[in-house]
């Protein structure tokens, strides 16, 4: 923790309260796609529930990023009040601990947009496997539950990877990223 | 008044526990008397507006009957028995309503345990004894503290940057989908904002003599006391009790590695 910067902890702490209102934002709408479609429709969107992870994690640029800008979130939303209850908290720190993992198997070291969906994709296999205890999928046939699994991998490479690089890639061109490694990164090719 | 004086990372993680086990119970007659005992906690041992516990509580109960119902029409049809109830004029296998059941109320179950959390305990409180009791690292500590106090300000920096892009002619949203682009405009700006505003509080913050050390003075220093070894004690207890008589009356089912 010691080679993070307050300024690093700060920027990822509001960005964690920024999404945590987005994650708050979409539940009902996931809401409502359940209802048309039953429990996959949480499954089709699940992505935005890993954004902020990737984003930080894309920004920073430092071993934990992801774990804890998506634990930061999850605390937030247990305070503003939600309908999950404190046990979201845990699934935040899942979700993050699944980006966080493709991050490490990167050694931290490549930020592409390949990784960034990797990290994606790995939260969402996290989160499924806790999703699939906690919320007894077990009742649902195997069929569906395999269905629903696929649409949440997709979600997360799709949504979170993809639009997560292209909004941090469009906050590091208006320069307040500059004194981040994004912001860094983004010099050194104007300059080159 | 006692669950306002509780030491609040011991009262997290009791909750915590308490939630894992709940979620191993495959049976609707346990978590239903886990619920009436929680709020009796609730109301006798704390003090706030009961009003506003209704209305966090209301939302609460429409997501379990959601939880209920989809579980209900989603799930693998049972053939363990003959017996069918007919719910709002369908017919669904006994069983099925059973385990239906169950896991909508889990969902009431976890929902009154945060409540009690929420509405006895005090965030700044909470966070200051994370770092004094789990050893939180104060440099995120009081990094989310700081991000937290933004909340209320990123309602009035949306609010000034709507009226900024209304003052330059971007008109109301009308339909949808002018609705979804006014909110995409609304993305960078904001968050822009909220950057450049994080990384002055840092600067503030460090200036003021802010190192993030561990080795800090506490202007609230939070201890545990031996009294609050009650609160997980009373609500473990309430949990076996309740396990117990539901066992006694043979309505007690737990996870039984079904995959």
């Amino acid at each position: 923790m010691n080679h993070w910067k307050l300024k690093e902890v700060v920027v990822m702490s509001v960005l964690s309260v920024v999404f945590a209102i987005v994650y708050l934002a979409f539940l009902p709408v996931g809401k409502i796609l359940v209802g048309f479609l039953g429990p996959i429709g949480y499954d089709l969107i699940f992505g935005i529930w890993f954004i902020v992870s990737i984003i930080a994690a894309y920004i920073i640029r430092k071993p934990g990023a992801a774990f804890l800008s998506e634990t930061i979130a999850a605390a937030v939303e247990v305070l503003l009040g939600n309908a999950v209850g404190p046990m979201l908290l845990v699934s935040g720190m899942i979700q993050g601990l699944g980006a966080e993992s493709a991050f490490a198997m990167t050694r931290y070291k490549r930020y592409d947009l390949f990784t960034l969906m990797l990290a994606g994709v790995m939260a969402a296999v996290f989160s499924f496997v806790w999703g699939y205890f906690l919320s007894g999928f077990a009742a649902l046939s195997t069929g569906y539950v395999i269905a629903m699994f696929i649409a949440r991998i997709i979600s997360g490479a799709l949504i979170s990877g993809v639009i997560g690089k292209a909004l941090s890639d469009a906050l590091a061109k208006t320069g307040v990223l500059s004194s981040f490694a994004l912001g860094k990164e983004y010099r050194k090719k104007r300059a080159a | 008044m006692f669950l306002h004086d509780l030491n609040p990372t011991v009262k997290a993680l009791t909750i915590i526990g308490l939630v894992f086990l709940l979620a191993f119970l495959f049976d609707p007659v346990t978590p239903l008397i886990y619920i009436c005992g929680t709020m009796v906690v609730t109301f006798w041992f704390g003090t706030f507006k009961k009003k506003h516990y209704v209305y966090y509580f209301l939302p609460f109960l429409l997501f379990a009957f959601g939880m209920f119902w989809t579980t209900l029409v989603f799930t693998d049809k049972s053939t363990a028995s003959e017996e069918n109830l007919s719910l709002f004029g369908i017919n669904f296998p006994a069983e099925d309503v059973w385990v239906a059941t169950s896991l909508g109320l889990r969902v009431l179950a976890f929902a009154t345990l945060s409540l009690l959390f929420l509405f006895t305990t005090n965030m700044v409180h909470f966070i200051l004894s994370l770092i004094q009791q789990l050893k939180l690292p104060p440099k995120i500590a009081y990094g989310v503290l700081a991000g937290y106090r933004f909340l209320p300000m990123l309602k009035t920096e949306f609010q000034q940057v709507l009226a900024a892009h209304r003052i330059r002619g971007v008109n109301k949203p009308e339909t949808w989908k002018e609705w979804i682009v006014q909110y995409q405009r609304m993305a960078i700006p904001l968050l822009a904002g909220a950057i450049r505003k994080a990384e002055r509080t840092a600067v503030a913050m460090e200036s003021k003599g802010f190192t993030g050390d561990r080795d800090r003075t506490f202007y609230r220093p939070m201890k545990i006391q031996r009294k609050d070894w009650i609160f997980p004690l009373m609500m473990f207890g309430m949990l076996g009790i309740t396990i117990a008589l539901s066992v006694y009356f043979g309505y007690f089912s737990f996870y039984g590695g079904e995959l």
